[in-house]
């Protein structure tokens, strides 16, 4: 996927006026996050639960290298193809190429931001096979030619109107909008016909254990079960860091993710699958392929105060716990992966210049790191990440801050280097500020904070300092 | 081209080391527990599914009914077979199909459904099964409007029925059908997903891991339409557990 | 936070870290906050040279120039005995949470760091720790209502106590607001780099503000003080909103002169 990240102020921008939108948005605090704190309640060793799991995963990717060579050698073991993709397109090339040679006519696909960022069904299409989205946010994206806009609630901005017209223009009968009830078995009868015909599926992997070559998914319609039965061949495609070293660490994974992601003590389904099928088996995939895609990973994975992004299983519950996210929506991070985690991910992986705003589009209020169910510091991801494209001191290709702020932030160094121009300066800055202010305060502040009067009044500085009142009331000096 | 070897040592790079050291212990994960130590926690889980199967049976109830699956407690064989019947009845239902698991022959289901008029379908074929006849089955299953399985394992904490696959088609009968009924014996029931997860992995040291398995707890949901919840998306929409409390006929 | 040195404080002597804001914006509330902790026996040290602990340019990224800044700040604070009192949950969160990150190539100030970190205590967590949220009696007949700023909850940990250091004033009626705990939208340069998303997140933090009719809000961060009231204010709202420390002195005052309001 092409990244537009270079659009995020002005997609935000549109997004905070929207208000069909912003009133999807909420739904996103009522439900998801509203979800997740019901359920960690529910569970009575939830923190337990978080730091094991936090362990789990710090451990899998300091030792990323030996599982990825356990999990390959195990899944071929079982009879299914490992492709190692160090980039999307050639993930891409091989999932198509591989459709090509089997005569594929027909793919589903189910549950995979990893093929969001190959772009996969849109060039499939392109190529001419029937590829479609099965999850029904994502399918309702496909039909709007739109990309993810949370991570597990693909179609959250999209309103029971939008997706009536997307599902079938002659379907609103005069002004009555269609219920949720009747969209979705108007879709689940759309898409039912292409799963009796689809002879190839691509899903995501939630979870890839390395020490059995299993891998799971976690659904709750019932396309991922569809498509691990149905067809004769199955693509799990994911991302390198999604191993968790052993099957029995599902159960503290599992918990983690469900009830973080929407509160459910576990999906409706959760499927394992250990390679193709078995000989007496007769439904299930005779070929089963993972496609295990880089596509810049090795980036976050190099740098030690970066890495932790890695641990992320894609819960979406940073996204939830957002008021940032909350306000621009997931299509302003321009990108695959949108909200707090994408903050980090997407400029590492994309390019830090064109994707600068992302990292500071946060009040650093620190949501996201307590909502995290593997307790990944963003906020502290996100400083790194500002002080790179403020300052540059390690690529300067990376720094984007201009010469006026470089200059504002010299001064004010200056002016903190010594109480008398500190003093000084408060108070110089007071008389200027002054005349422009009624009562204590002002309708329109000077650059550079002048963005804080559009909608805030200002405040005058003190005439006096703290430390002349104190002094003045005889407080001895250290 | 990437291949494994030069993928893996870019990963290898990236932390910082010119060759893959292999770890031997970590607290959290339990890949560095033994087979002793696996097989015990097998051992364990399923003789407490045994011994605690009583108040088991009770949680599961609970969050199997949390969960969205429509409970029913039978005392014995006959009565669960005499159930799954008027379950089928009342959804008018023409075509059943049922998988080839044990308890489904040790309930009197076969006659039952028969007598009743509803066509029973058993997709239980040999490997000498022609193409034809497997695609004949796998559409009977799209077709079907009640499928109807055993239970492998139930867990408690969560209100999950565990299907590890059967001969012939049997993935599709808790999916395809509009009606799932799912048959569990006491006993099967274990108590959280640490325990199911604990016999996964002895049968897997063991080299008896199954090719695949499906926790379904409760019917198909959706709520990706303005969040509201809606059932049947694309698996069953309505799931019933049969609970048999005694081994009788 | 390591275990305190000191056993009921063990000591009548602390420092004030006004922080640069407080200083040279808002010196009412400095001078509440000292007259809070000299109600509770304690003498408070000003340190005259103290300027600013290196936030602001810190949390944009110039590291280069607050490094110097900070450096100064532990310059000037590792000369003092006992504990160091910061009336701001965000600035006592950069010294003790985030020095070492800033300080990361040299090793000597990062200990030096950790060390003056172990003294460094944020207001309302001073007083719940080493006097107890019953500490403070006094009078104020008000409605009010409480924020949550963000540093002081996620980076210091403390959520409730001040509730309770409010429900202990005689006559003060507290509303709960909804969504207490979710951020006002200031972030520091947030405010001003990206203002539109920032008066956005303000907004749904007004509406609960004004929907729980208090006369006054309470919160324990200037710069979160300043958006709210700033907005507030642009709305023609009549709500006002102080520092923890400006009302728990009101209403020592009250007490001790019998009035029950200002």
């Amino acid at each position: 996927m092409k990244p537009l990240t270079i659009n995020f102020r002005s997609k935000a921008a549109q997004t905070i006026v929207d208000e069909q939108v912003q009133n999807s948005l909420e739904h996103v605090y009522t439900g998801f996050y509203q979800g997740r704190l019901n359920a960690a309640a529910d569970t009575p060793n939830w923190e337990e639960l978080r730091t094991k799991g936090k362990a789990i995963k710090d451990h899998t990717i300091a030792h990323l290298d030996h599982y990825l060579d356990m999990l390959s050698g195990k899944v071929e073991e079982n009879g299914g193809t490992v492709f190692f993709a160090d980039n999307a397109d050639e993930a891409r090339q091989y999932i198509t190429k591989l459709a090509k040679d089997r005569d594929i006519a027909t793919v589903i696909k189910a549950k995979s931001m990893v093929s969001e960022e190959m772009s996969l069904a849109e060039n499939m299409n392109d190529a001419g096979f029937e590829a479609v989205e099965t999850d029904l946010g994502e399918y309702i994206i496909q039909l709007a030619g739109e990309t993810p806009y949370h991570l597990i609630a693909p179609a959250v901005h999209k309103s029971r109107k939008d997706v009536a017209d997307l599902l079938d223009k002659d379907f609103t009968d005069g002004d009555r909008v269609p219920d949720a009830t009747e969209l979705t078995m108007l879709a689940r009868e759309q898409l039912r016909d292409v799963f009796a015909r689809a002879d190839m599926s691509v899903t995501g992997v939630n979870f890839a254990v390395a020490e059995s070559g299993s891998i799971v998914l976690v659904t709750n319609e019932g396309n991922g079960r569809m498509s691990t039965s149905v067809p004769r061949i199955h693509v799990a495609v994911m991302g390198m860091e999604k191993i968790v070293p052993s099957i029995q660490d599902l159960s503290t994974m599992l918990r983690i993710l469900i009830r973080s992601a929407t509160g459910q003590r576990i999906s409706t389904y959760v499927t394992m699958v250990n390679g193709p099928k078995t000989p007496d088996e007769e439904e299930g995939p005779d070929e089963f392929h993972l496609v295990i895609m880089n596509n810049g990973r090795h980036k976050l994975l190099r740098d030690p105060l970066l890495r932790e992004s890695l641990n992320c299983i894609r819960c979406g519950a940073c996204l939830n716990a957002c008021p940032v996210y909350r306000k621009v929506g997931g299509h302003a991070y321009g990108w695959v992966y949108p909200g707090p985690i994408g903050a980090i991910v997407t400029p590492v992986i994309t390019g830090l210049k064109d994707a600068s705003d992302l990292p500071a589009a946060s009040s650093l209020c620190g949501a996201c790191h307590e909502a995290c169910p593997v307790k990944i510091n963003i906020p502290r991801m996100l400083l790194e990440l500002r002080h790179r494209t403020a300052e540059g001191l390690s690529d300067p290709n990376e720094r984007t801050s201009k010469f006026s702020e470089r200059a504002i932030w010299k001064a004010w160094r200056i002016g903190m280097m010594g109480r008398g121009r500190f003093d000084w300066g408060a108070r110089i800055g007071y008389l200027f500020m002054r005349p422009f202010s009624i009562n204590g305060w002002m309708k329109k502040a000077p650059p550079p904070i002048s963005g804080w009067t559009l909608s805030r009044d200002f405040p005058l500085i003190a005439r006096e300092s703290l430390k002349s009142r104190l002094n003045r009331r005889h407080k001895k000096d250290v | 081209m990437t291949d494994k070897v030069s993928f893996i040592k870019q990963v290898t790079k990236a932390l910082g080391r010119s060759k893959m050291i292999r770890p031997t212990e970590n607290y959290a994960t339990a890949i560095f527990d033994d087979r002793h130590l696996a097989s015990a926690n097998a051992v364990q889980a399923v003789t407490d599914a045994d011994s605690m199967s009583a108040s088991l049976i009770e949680q599961m109830v609970q969050s199997a009914d949390e969960a969205g699956w429509k409970v029913h407690r039978t005392d014995n064989f006959e009565e669960s077979a005499e159930l799954i019947v008027s379950i089928c009845k009342d959804h008018n239902a023409n075509s059943v199909l049922r998988s080839a698991h044990s308890v489904l022959t040790d309930i009197p289901l076969d006659s039952a459904l028969t007598a009743s008029g509803a066509v029973l379908e058993v997709t239980e074929h040999s490997s000498e099964s022609s193409i034809q006849q497997i695609q004949k089955s796998k559409s009977a299953a799209f077709r079907a409007d009640v499928g109807i399985t055993g239970v492998d394992y139930a867990v408690a904490e969560t209100g999950t029925v565990v299907l590890h696959p059967r001969a012939g088609v049997s993935r599709l009968l808790s999916l395809a059908p509009p009606t799932h009924i799912a048959v569990l014996r006491p006993g099967d029931v274990l108590a959280s997903l640490d325990e199911l997860f604990a016999i996964q992995r002895d049968d897997f040291l063991n080299g008896e891991l199954q090719g695949s398995m499906n926790l379904i707890s409760g019917p198909s949901k959706t709520a990706d339409i303005e969040g509201t919840t809606v059932t049947g998306i694309h698996g069953p929409l309505e799931v019933h557990l049969i609970i048999i409390e005694n081994n009788k006929s | 936070m390591p275990e305190t040195l000191y056993n009921n404080l063990g000591t009548q002597s602390v420092t004030l870290f006004a922080t640069c804001m407080i200083d040279q914006m808002a010196p009412a509330v400095g001078e509440s906050t000292v007259e809070v902790l000299e109600h509770l026996g304690l003498q408070v040290n000003f340190v005259d040279q103290q300027t600013c602990c290196g936030q602001p340019a810190f949390n944009s990224g110039f590291r280069s120039e607050s490094l110097p800044v900070a450096q100064r700040f532990l310059e000037l604070f590792e000369k003092v005995d006992g504990p160091i009192i910061v009336p701001s949950g965000s600035c006592a969160a950069m010294v003790r949470n985030f020095y070492t990150d800033l300080f990361k190539h040299d090793e000597g100030l990062v200990e030096r760091a950790r060390s003056l970190s172990e003294r460094v205590y944020e207001f309302t967590e001073f007083i719940d720790r080493f006097f107890g949220c019953n500490a403070i009696v006094g009078t104020c007949d008000d409605q009010v209502t409480y924020h949550k700023c963000c540093h002081l909850l996620r980076e210091i940990g403390i959520d409730e106590q001040p509730l309770k250091m409010l429900s202990n004033i005689d006559g003060l009626r507290i509303t709960p607001m909804n969504r207490a705990d979710v951020c006002c939208g200031f972030g520091g340069a947030f405010s001003v780099k990206m203002p539109d998303i920032s008066s956005a997140i303000l907004d749904e933090k007004l509406d609960n503000i004004e929907a729980t009719k208090a006369n006054r809000l309470v919160a324990g961060d200037i710069g979160c003080i300043y958006q709210i009231q700033g907005g507030l204010r642009r709305r023609g709202s009549t709500t006002r909103v102080l520092h923890i420390a400006e009302i728990l002195s009101e209403s020592i005052r009250n007490s001790k002169t019998g009035k029950v309001t200002e």
